[in-house]
């Protein structure tokens, strides 16, 4: 298993179009952008709605729950940030609520060798500080 | 078709010492590699009168220093002061290929006649993709915190969703890493020239980014290649037999940035240009007689054979088995050895050999009879570009 507790991660900066992603993990909660013209979700945030080109966008609270979509296990240590913990798995996730919105994360508490594309995942929440907590994931129920 | 087909052509061709460190400015190779260019086409460096390249340096981290970690249009304005420069660009969105294509549209507007278009590669001391930082910004925000640093990861992301909901077999891919090897030991430019690769050379190195192992990576080198690109009717005069442009193509697919692991960007970005150079050039794959397809991660030949209409989707591995890749097999691919055997020069270099396979000029890895010369000159996803080079105009 990866041991994350020596890794030091780049602490995220919001910005006016990612900030209510940060304030809703501050409060142990997901919330993607929506378009509220054609009901298509995006990951990362971006200024239009990168299916119907409207400006119309909110962010919604959605589930913790979803499939790897891809992922891979960083071998090479020369991120030194990320050096403690290596190998470990970076994973991609599709959630359940927002299918072709792909979120980045890490899957914890389980042997790198279990992250495969399909595995059920669920979100865990990982303060960084007072400002910033960080959405990862672990297995979940099949 | 295009109606400016075979109207612009490859002429000469150069290439500096490829070193693994820097141990000369960037700017020395990239003017060794443009003056063998011009010579090659037997030309005079006052004929030179535009200039076209891309000079970004894809390492994270280090200082963008011209002439040392990368060679502008204006380092090389001022190293060769071209008496009758009349025409020159630096492209953003489409890497290598894209300076090809705008030295194409100046020289069908009339606005030049001999265009030099050069690739300089540095190796910055210390770790490549050097990410020291503290804090994530802009669209690192949402991948730096999960350790996603440099490009190998978003590659190997996509290539995991590849080979699991395809149900294929990574070991495979040591066919195309030792195929490539072996066509390198036909180009003494090469980096790796004179060095083998085994299949268990392959299958025993270690891991970087599973599932890509370390020759499943180009190697991080410094170095230089350029073309001289003219129109076809000038280029009949000159030195070398010409390798006709027969068509060519951008990607059109739009990708959000941070957006990493979306196999279906690939192959939504491989086949919107290679539509385009399919349609302007008449041809299609299977009128391909030798292909070169970027490598700069072993999975990018992948996503490209597919998308570009070689092979279905989920057979590429399949598809390059059986001597299919060799110099006389049925599509000849990477015949240079690739940017895994000549370390990570970019695409100029995929291009390069496409117009001496379709002008014959390839020596002893040529491919016999080849006219047909097909180039994708990078990952399809962002920055790809696709060409078609033939030998005889039509």
């Amino acid at each position: 298993m990866s041991d994350w507790s020596k890794v030091t991660r780049p602490i995220p900066v919001p910005d006016e179009w990612t900030k209510p992603f940060w304030d809703a993990a501050k409060r142990e909660s997901l919330a993607l952008q929506r378009c509220q013209s054609c009901g298509h979700f995006q990951h990362p945030p971006y200024p239009t709605c990168v299916n119907c080109m409207s400006i119309d966008l909110k962010f919604e609270a959605v589930g913790g729950t979803g499939t790897i979509y891809a992922y891979t296990i960083m071998y090479h240590d020369g991120d030194k940030r990320f050096a403690s913990a290596v190998p470990c798995a970076s994973i991609i996730v599709e959630l359940d609520d927002a299918p072709g919105a792909l979120m980045a994360g890490n899957l914890l508490d389980a042997p790198y060798t279990e992250a495969k594309v399909g595995r059920r995942v669920e979100v865990v929440f990982e303060p960084l500080n007072d400002d910033i907590t960080l959405p990862l994931f672990r297995l979940a129920a099949e | 078709m295009w109606e400016n087909r075979c109207k612009v052509a490859v002429s000469g061709v150069g290439y500096s010492k490829v070193s693994r460190s820097a141990d000369i400015p960037l700017a020395a190779h990239a003017l060794e590699a443009v003056k063998e260019a011009v010579a090659d086409s037997g030309l005079e460096m006052s004929d030179i009168d535009g200039l076209s390249t891309y000079p970004e340096l894809p390492a994270t981290g280090h200082a963008e220093v011209d002439g040392i970690s990368v060679v502008s249009v204006n380092c090389m304005m001022a190293m060769l002061k071209l008496p009758n420069l009349t025409w020159h660009i630096q492209v953003g969105t489409t890497n290598i290929g894209g300076a090809v294509q705008q030295a194409t549209n100046a020289l069908l507007a009339g606005v030049c006649k001999y265009v030099v278009v050069w690739r300089a590669m540095h190796n910055p001391r210390g770790t490549y993709q050097n990410l020291p930082g503290t804090e994530a910004r802009g669209a690192t925000q949402f991948t730096a915190p999960f350790g996603f640093g440099g490009p190998g990861q978003g590659m190997a992301v996509a290539y995991t969703r590849w080979l699991e909901t395809h149900n294929q077999d990574r070991e495979k891919m040591a066919t195309l890493a030792v195929t490539q090897r072996r066509h390198t030991q036909h180009n003494p430019h090469a980096y790796f020239y004179g060095i083998e690769l085994t299949k268990e050379d392959y299958l025993s190195s270690r891991m970087v980014a599973y599932p890509f192992c370390l020759f499943d990576c180009d190697i991080p080198v410094q170095g230089a290649v350029a073309i001289v690109l003219t129109t076809a009717d000038r280029a009949k005069d000159l030195k070398p037999k010409p390798a006709y442009l027969a068509g060519y193509g951008q990607r059109l697919h739009f990708e959000v940035a941070g957006r990493i692991g979306s196999l279906s960007s690939y192959m939504e970005g491989g086949s919107s240009s290679a539509k385009l150079t399919w349609e302007r050039s008449g041809f299609t794959p299977k009128d391909v007689d030798v292909a070169q397809i970027y490598d700069g991660f072993s999975a990018s030949v992948i996503y490209g054979l597919e998308s570009y209409g070689f092979c279905g989707e989920g057979e590429a591995l399949d598809f390059i088995q059986d001597g299919r890749m060799e110099l006389d097999g049925a599509l000849p691919l990477n015949t240079f050895g690739g940017s895994l055997g000549t370390g990570r020069i970019h695409g100029l270099w995929h291009i390069i050999e496409g117009a001496l396979q379709a002008s014959g000029r390839a020596g002893s890895r040529q491919v016999k009879g080849a006219n047909v010369s097909f180039v994708g000159a990078s990952a399809p996803i962002v920055t790809g570009t696709t060409f078609i080079f033939v030998g005889d105009p039509y």
